[in-house]
């Protein structure tokens, strides 16, 4: 039989057992809702497709002051609604639910639930000075076009030189929260990887496997096996955040255009880092024989993904950075850093080429070096084994 | 020792272990269609030898052949191994698991599938083909690991203590299955502690003390070679020992026997015997693996 259709039979049983194991399913099921919810939730707490502002009026109140709150706020850019209430009871729990933004009592008190909203406030107090002007100069016999001539509003228009870009910030939304997932993905399934490892050895499953394929091929399939499984994970999920969009009604943005190429972007960095650091989790999980004594052999790898995680948000922040951009192009951060500084745009096409070569170069390193390890460990039961005498113990 | 029908051969072996001295030289080969008995104290380096079988251990000098041929991952597929430590899937099926294993022996999906029932079938297991490790009784996880080394229908055997911890019924059916499966032609070896049991069902035997092989050849020409006598006498009920030059006593199935030499003048002792007494047995025979093992690993 061909050496690498051992490698694909052994990388089969472990995507079939992790993918039936209850820890996977559960764990898959739990991140797949969360993130279906995250869309309509944020949605439905910032209020979804931006709704009017209502105002609610009680008690003696000019006539035409609705009119005049609605032409004010098309003026300062807000939709603004007009409910009328019998009683400042009625009108107070509506504050409280949210159904209305500000009452104005008597057209001289203006209430908010919380906070005043100084846009809100000058809306309203301009309308009500403006009906109380009209009033004025319509007492002192000025006929309705003169009126109109005076209250002419002022021809000062606002304009912002760099046009707001809603797509750009939520590209880099959007590249942020993939960063998140290759971040947990790439921890979750390296270790199912390190525990798959120890499973054998504390089974005693390995000196059975061992006997008829070599180490290199035990090592592959698990790592493939579990690296197609991280694979599949991700598809689901990211159909997850996709619909999650959907779901959420951003009308001004083009989900399409923005999700694939982030969608893209993650399977391709999660290949690379999960090929850095599977190899790495693979050999510090053969260096122990129970369960209990993994937590501490992969801190090594944690503490490696760690500072890329961080650098990550600190992209998506400031992706100019000089840190940023230096973690971006190292191997065991590029996956977590570059994607976010892609989606920025700031991420010159030379250091995009450093950062995969890296990771490419370090994932090579660290086959040679994790499966030495896992060679050298796999056998040896009972204490620890330091790395080191793993590494001489291959050689042997 | 030599055999014309030898198809695994290790020679000259020697394997350290940081400052562990393991095996010193030792020499073993094993017979295409005989069961050869591999025996020695614990830490007396059985283990070892059979991984580097296997290549789980490489030697540091020393080779392992299969007919004649340095031994390789293509060759070891035609072995099949079960280790000392045993270990399955807990959570897997029996069978789906077995499958997997013979495949990974080479076999064919449809091959491996027919083989594991059979061996499951043979080993009275057919019904639990599909309980999964952790369900089943000790015993039974036993006979599900020996099926795993039979499913590839090797053309080498290797058991590292097959008989430990089985019950009786379990003993002699695995015994009945070694001597089917040697007749068959396959060369077998396994290690054990349980003397009487290895001179039941071995034709061979090994043993190994400190790294090296001691004593190894065909069970009965080894028990003829010997100096040595077993010598088993009964005096009005109770066991007799004669008062001889070098005798040693050796307690062994609840009672005392006499180890002579093997020129011990049987005539004057049967005499002495008599003039002692009724004589109800007098045994002159050659040792016992008992007594040649004891011999051989010392004191």
């Amino acid at each position: 039989m061909n050496k690498w259709n051992l490698v694909w039979l052994l990388a089969k049983r472990e995507f079939v057992e992790r993918g039936r194991s209850k820890a996977f399913l559960i764990t898959m099921a739990i991140l797949a809702a969360a993130i279906l919810a995250i869309g309509p939730v944020t949605s439905a707490l910032s209020g979804g497709e931006s709704e009017a502002t209502t105002v609610g009026l009680v008690g003696d109140s000019l006539p035409g002051v609705d009119e005049e709150l609605e032409t004010q706020g098309a003026l300062f850019g807000v939709e603004i609604e007009v409910t009328r209430y019998a009683s400042m009871d009625e009108a107070e729990s509506a504050l409280e639910v949210g159904d209305v933004e500000a009452v104005l009592v008597d057209n001289k008190e203006l209430v908010f639930q919380e906070k005043a909203s100084p846009g809100l406030t000058t809306i309203i107090i301009r309308s009500v000075d403006i009906v109380l002007t009209e009033w004025s100069l319509s007492d002192l016999g000025l006929s309705d076009a003169e009126i109109a001539a005076i209250e002419e509003p002022a021809p000062v228009s606002v304009s912002t030189i760099e046009e707001s870009n809603v797509q750009d910030d939520a590209k880099q939304g959007a590249a942020f929260v993939g960063a998140i997932l290759l971040y947990v993905s790439i921890i979750m399934f390296g270790q199912f990887v390190a525990m798959g490892t120890v499973e054998e050895k504390q089974n005693r499953v390995v000196e059975i496997v061992l006997s008829r394929v070599q180490p290199w091929q035990v090592l592959m399939g698990k790592v493939s096996g579990i690296g197609l499984l991280g694979l599949v994970q991700l598809a689901i999920l990211l159909s997850a955040a996709f619909v999650s969009a959907q779901l959420a009604g951003f009308t001004d943005i083009d989900i399409a255009a923005i999700g694939l190429p982030i969608i893209a972007g993650v399977f391709f960095w999660f290949v690379l880092g999960y090929a850095f650091y599977a190899f790495l989790y693979a050999a510090v999980g053969s260096t122990v024989s129970r369960q209990e004594d993994l937590q501490g052999a992969i801190i090594l790898p944690i503490a490696l993904i760690l500072p890329g995680y961080l650098l990550a948000i600190a992209a998506a922040e400031n992706p100019d950075g000089v840190v940023v951009r230096i973690g971006s192009m190292m191997p065991m951060w590029a996956p977590f850093v570059m994607p976010v500084r892609i989606a920025s745009g700031s991420a010159a096409p030379w250091e995009i080429g450093i950062a995969v070569i890296g990771c490419v170069l370090g994932s090579i390193a660290l086959v040679r070096i994790g499966s030495r390890v896992y060679t050298g460990a796999l056998l040896r039961t009972g204490t620890k084994v330091k790395i080191r005498d793993a590494w001489r113990a291959a050689s042997e | 020792m030599v055999h014309t029908g030898a198809v695994l051969s290790m020679t000259g072996i020697h394997k350290q272990f940081g400052d562990v001295v393991a095996l010193r030289g030792a020499s073993l080969s094993v017979d295409r269609g005989r069961i050869l008995g591999f025996l020695g104290p614990n830490g007396a380096g059985k283990t070892t030898m059979m991984r580097m079988i296997f290549g789980l251990v490489h030697p540091d000098a020393g080779e392992v052949s299969w007919n004649g041929a340095p031994v390789d991952a293509d060759i070891r597929l035609r072995f099949g191994y079960m280790p000392e430590e045993r270990g399955l899937y807990p959570k897997m099926k029996i069978a789906g698991q077995l499958i997997h294993f013979a495949r990974l022996s080479g076999l064919s999906k449809a091959d491996a599938t027919d083989a594991v029932h059979h061996w499951l079938g043979v080993l009275g297991l057919g019904d639990r083909a599909d309980a999964k490790l952790d369900e089943l009784s000790h015993g039974n996880q036993q006979r599900a690991q020996l099926a795993a080394a039979l499913a590839p229908n090797p053309e080498l055997l290797v058991l590292d203590e097959p008989f430990a911890g089985l019950d009786p019924i379990g003993v002699e059916s695995l015994s009945d299955t070694l001597r089917e499966l040697a007749e068959s032609g396959v060369a077998i070896v396994f290690s054990s502690h349980q003397l009487d049991l290895v001179e039941d069902v071995c034709q061979d035997v090994a043993i190994i003390a400190d790294g090296r092989i001691v004593l190894s050849g065909g069970l009965d020409e080894i028990k003829e070679q010997s100096t040595r006598r077993r010598l088993t006498v009964d005096v009005d009920g109770a066991p007799w020992i004669p008062d001889l030059a070098g005798v040693e006593i050796v307690q062994a199935q609840g009672r005392a026997h006499c180890i002579v030499p093997g020129d011990a003048p049987v005539a004057e002792i049967l005499a002495a015997a008599e003039a002692a007494g009724s004589v109800s047995r007098f045994a002159f025979e050659p040792p016992h693996l008992t007594d040649l093992y004891r011999v051989a690993v010392g004191p």
